[in-house]
């Protein structure tokens, strides 16, 4: 094979064992198409200069006996998730220069299993967006046509992947944000329940739909980094045991939520999306519709919720003990001029709506109302999968837009549509390429979401690699 | 349409300088979004009943960490402070004389 990069972690992971490869062998290889491609895709904001040494260490564990799926492995890593010793801004002016004084406990866990870092991703500002046009840094571009986006919030990570400048990424997914760049950018990408994996060293957005998760070609690629990183964490009291939630019982059934996609779908990515529901049939799955009657608010309810945790969770940075520090006229100019300049617009904006929805007055008819509909979806969602394995959707309504189309901010959330559920209610969900459509004479992958029971990735997993 | 008072209360309450432009962008933008999110409050919901979940009142022992884990991080701590003077954090004076 010419381009190294373009095997699955799990066909160069056999290589590796088998002797036939060199960890160094495939950091070379994503370092030639790292200068190649990364400054017109602006996939990595930083591309580590110890890559190299990383690998040969991993090729030393390797002669000592050591195995793991991810040894030598090359990974990217969102510039949201810390790794001790390096920079991890957020993409954002707050923390450009912020040096993380800890590892996060993913990187911890793949460290121990000898993965090597390529760099840290580019992705929207505090993982506040659709397109990872919201970075402080200039957004990134699609491997696949770059006057379009690479969806976001982890941008970075998913356009890295499809280009081969990297074999595998981790993203956070807190509306969407591994599943959405993973369709626009032809790849897979998985969040798994809420708790599976630790959320200690991830720079919060929403503490109550985060998730980091994985970004790799294949379903199969996805389960070996999800399998590494997930796990009960000391440090994150929402994390979990797998064995919390009770075994799915299988039914051999996929629900379609028909009438979530009577409008603002594009016809063929409809028409990809039935292609895939026929292959399901011919494996012996049956595809049934389901109702859930309140999917209709789940957008405004998925926003009010957002707008909330982030003003609350930005409250930290204020200019005193790290980030970015203005000097105001007062302590509270200090403030609010260390916020304004840290801070990019959406961000700004999505600070103010949260003060908003969380002011006495309002606090009732917004965020009040939010929680009591986030059940009501929950307890459909978990009755739901009484009847069916997984519930299927396309994973955006359209291929990857063009950089600066979405110049309105309502406009970018209502993309967000078929991926905001999974985090409301805390089911895993996993995005795999469902084929392409063609726009400007280009043809942009598009990707089919699948979401499960709570606890039940394995069917993800199952199904992912029966569809792709 | 939400009012540019209330833009510059928020703003207040949010620890953020606006410059009036952005206050006009604002005042625009969040009104439509709010119409949007607002009609949560409008759909007839049955009364839900919220409980902790199956994951609650997690707790850990309270054991002591392997002395120097923390003191360990101080120097980087200190590194990433905006301005520190002898390992302290230089800080705006806040208390002042009556005038």
């Amino acid at each position: 094979m010419d381009d190294l990069t373009k095997l699955t972690i799990a066909e160069a992971g056999k290589k590796m064992a088998a002797g036939e490869l060199t960890a160094v062998d495939l950091a070379r290889a994503c370092l030639a198409n790292i200068d190649a491609r990364n400054q017109e895709l602006n996939a990595y904001l930083e591309v580590f200069d110890d890559v190299v040494a990383q690998a040969e260490a991993a090729d030393a564990r390797r002669a000592a006996g050591e195995s793991h799926p991810l040894l030598g492995i090359p990974l990217a890593i969102k510039d949201n998730i810390l790794i001790e010793g390096r920079v991890s801004s957020a993409s954002s002016k707050m923390l450009e220069h912020y040096i993380a004084t800890y590892d996060a406990t993913v990187i911890k866990k793949l460290k121990e299993a000898g993965a090597v870092f390529v760099g840290r991703t580019n992705m929207d500002e505090f993982a506040l967006g659709g397109s990872t046009e919201n970075s402080a840094f200039g957004p990134t571009k699609n491997p696949h046509d770059v006057a379009r986006v690479a969806g976001g919030t982890s941008g970075g990570s998913a356009a890295a992947v499809s280009a081969g400048l990297c074999l595998g990424a981790l993203g956070t997914d807190t509306g969407g944000s591994v599943r959405n760049p993973a369709s626009f950018c032809g790849v897979a990408g998985l969040k798994g329940t809420y708790g599976r994996v630790s959320r200690s060293g991830v720079i919060a957005a929403v503490s109550s739909f985060d998730q980091v998760g994985p970004l790799a070609k294949t379903a199969e690629d996805t389960q070996i980094i999800f399998d590494t990183i997930s796990g009960r964490d000391e440090l994150d009291s929402t994390s979990i045991d797998p064995g919390l939630y009770a075994p799915h019982k299988p039914t051999k059934k996929v629900g379609v939520p028909r009438k979530l996609m009577e409008e603002g779908l594009d016809e063929d990515v409809r028409a990809a999306f039935e292609t895939k529901l026929e292959a399901l049939r011919a494996k012996g799955y049956e595809v049934v519709d389901i109702e859930l009657p309140s999917l209709s608010f789940a957008l405004a309810t998925y926003y009010i919720i957002n707008f909330a945790e982030v003003s609350a969770n930005l409250a930290r940075f204020d200019g005193v003990r790290y980030g970015l520090s203005a000097k105001g006229d007062s302590l509270l100019n200090d403030y609010a001029k260390s916020r304004a300049e840290g801070f990019g617009p959406e961000t700004r904006r999505r600070i103010m709506l949260g003060t908003y929805v969380l002011s006495s007055g309002y606090y009732d008819a917004y965020y009040g109302r939010a929680g009591a509909a986030r059940e009501a979806l929950r307890q459909e969602f978990v009755d739901a999968f009484k009847n069916v394995d997984a519930v299927a959707t396309p994973t955006m309504p359209t291929p990857a837009f063009a950089v600066g189309e979405k110049s309105d901010p309502l406009s970018m959330y209502l993309a967000d549509i078929f991926t905001v559920t999974a985090n409301l209610t805390g089911n895993p969900a996993l995005s795999v390429p469902m084929g392409t459509v063609e726009r400007g004479g280009k043809q942009l992958p598009v990707g089919l979401q699948l979401i499960a029971a709570h606890g039940d990735e394995a069917t993800l997993f199952a199904l992912g690699k029966e569809i792709q | 349409m939400i009012s540019l008072e209330d833009i510059q209360k928020l703003a207040l309450l949010a620890r953020l300088k606006l410059s009036p432009q952005e206050e006009e962008s604002l005042q625009k933008d969040i009104s439509n979004i709010l119409d949007y999110v607002g009609q949560v409050s409008a759909v007839p919901m049955p009364e839900i009943k919220q409980d902790a979940g199956l994951w609650h009142n997690i707790m850990r022992e309270d054991i002591p960490r392997e002395g120097g884990v923390m003191l360990e991080k101080g120097p980087a701590l200190i590194e990433a402070f905006p301005k520190s003077e002898n390992g302290y954090n230089v800080v705006r004076k806040i208390i002042q004389k009556d005038e």
